[in-house]
């Protein structure tokens, strides 16, 4: 190539495509290149010029928690779910209210399921939330991945008792998810089977049990978050 | 359909809201960003930081991609590379250590047997890259793997700035020469 200048925006569009500027002379070539298309042209040019390079770059895997926090900030603000009819109904868990002290839960609990789900690509989103209206929970289910991922959205006090997560489908009895740990964030395995099948319209909800989790197959303590899922 | 095209209409789809869209861009994707962050921050907590931001910009430009003028890839790998550097640049003086790829290490081309399983255009760009002087090609390299600023990795060789920004323009536009 002849007739370039290396001095001046040839050099410069190579620098801003290999990485090579200071800070603040990068956001001045960057808002150049927002104004000026044929500078723009320029250094997209060599940044595809100069990509296969990474193809040398060995994949690294990140931590699953990334994912979950991604998800954390892009989700549409989920409404509160409605009054948790069906749980009212239930009579075994009135009371609760009260329980208030603070266990804070900071980080995002994946519950990851075995693979093997058939792909789907709908997206089930419910918020967990008191009797009183206060967000504890967002849990996400992804079909896809056959897995439920919670976000905690709030403080609640599980006295010492374990947290259990259930689902109501129409009418039938709370079904149980399996317990969650909100202080100690982690992965757990729910096993798909049991979240295969989940629908739009069905109520999640998480009830403190003896340590261990309900050994009834019902829920036997107080629930203190209820939510509907909802698509998105 | 291909790689680059089944990314386009994921990212197409990311564009309009589709988080289960996003999720598979995030899965077909994320090994290969992460690479590329890791290998410039050098620090997994950081560069998870940056991934993280990496993919909410990417969730929230999605609709200003535009296929005509990059691959899906080298976008997000491009969005990738700026956000690491400019981390990079943050932590100051915080002292870089070399990486294998130094400039007076003769030959830092890919090793053949990576090149069997590179693509085309990885494959001209090495090829070109060979017929540079070693110490210009591996200034290039070192340059875009590590994300350092002429001065510092001028500093970090022993040799002046001037040089060095020389070796480096005018072997990418020679480079440039030999594929065309």
């Amino acid at each position: 190539m002849t007739g370039s200048d290396l001095d001046g925006d040839d050099g410069l569009a190579i620098d801003v495509a290999l990485g090579a500027l200071s800070r603040d002379a990068l956001r001045a070539a960057e808002a150049r290149m927002a104004r000026d298309p044929a500078f723009r042209s320029n250094v997209e040019e060599w940044q595809r010029v100069l990509a296969p390079l990474d193809e040398a770059t060995p994949p690294a895997s990140p931590s699953p928690q990334v994912w979950s926090r991604i998800m954390a900030v892009i989700e549409p603000a989920p409404h509160v779910a409605a009054k948790p009819s069906v749980w009212s109904s239930l009579g075994l868990w009135r009371g609760l209210a009260g329980a208030s002290t603070a266990l804070a839960a900071v980080a995002a609990v994946l519950l990851v399921a075995r693979p093997g789900v058939p792909p789907a690509t709908e997206l089930l989103v419910a918020t967990l939330a008191s009797e009183g209206g206060a967000s504890l929970i967002t849990a996400t289910y992804d079909a896809s991945r056959g897995a439920i991922i919670l976000t905690p959205a709030g403080k609640t006090d599980d006295a010492g008792r374990t947290p259990e997560l259930w689902v109501i489908e129409g009418d039938n009895p709370p079904r149980s998810l399996g317990t969650i740990d909100l202080a100690s964030p982690e992965s757990r395995v729910i096993p798909a089977e049991r979240l295969k099948g989940l629908k739009a319209g069905a109520t999640l909800a998480i009830s403190l049990e003896p340590k261990g989790g309900s050994k009834t197959g019902a829920p036997t303590g107080p629930v203190v978050a209820t939510g509907k899922l909802t698509g998105i | 359909m291909s790689g680059a095209a089944a990314l386009v209409v994921l990212l197409d789809r990311a564009a309009t809201g589709d988080a289960a869209a996003f999720k598979n861009l995030y899965d077909a994707t994320s090994a290969k960003l992460f690479g590329v962050i890791l290998r410039i921050l050098n620090e997994r907590g950081e560069a998870e930081d940056v991934l993280q931001e990496v993919y909410t910009t990417v969730w929230r430009k999605a609709a200003e991609f535009d296929s005509g003028r990059a691959s899906p890839i080298t976008w997000m790998v491009t969005i990738a590379r700026n956000r690491s550097i400019d981390r990079l640049r943050a932590r100051g003086s915080r002292p870089t250590s070399p990486l294998e790829a130094a400039i007076d290490v003769r030959d830092t081309a890919l090793p053949a047997d990576e090149l069997i399983d590179a693509s085309d255009d990885a494959r001209r760009l090495h090829a070109a890259l060979g017929t540079l002087d070693a110490r210009h090609a591996a200034a290039i390299r070192s340059t875009y793997f590590e994300g350092l600023t002429y001065e510092a990795l001028a500093v970090r060789e022993g040799i002046p700035v001037g040089t060095l920004k020389s070796w480096v323009r005018r072997g990418l536009l020679r480079m440039q020469g030999a594929m065309a």
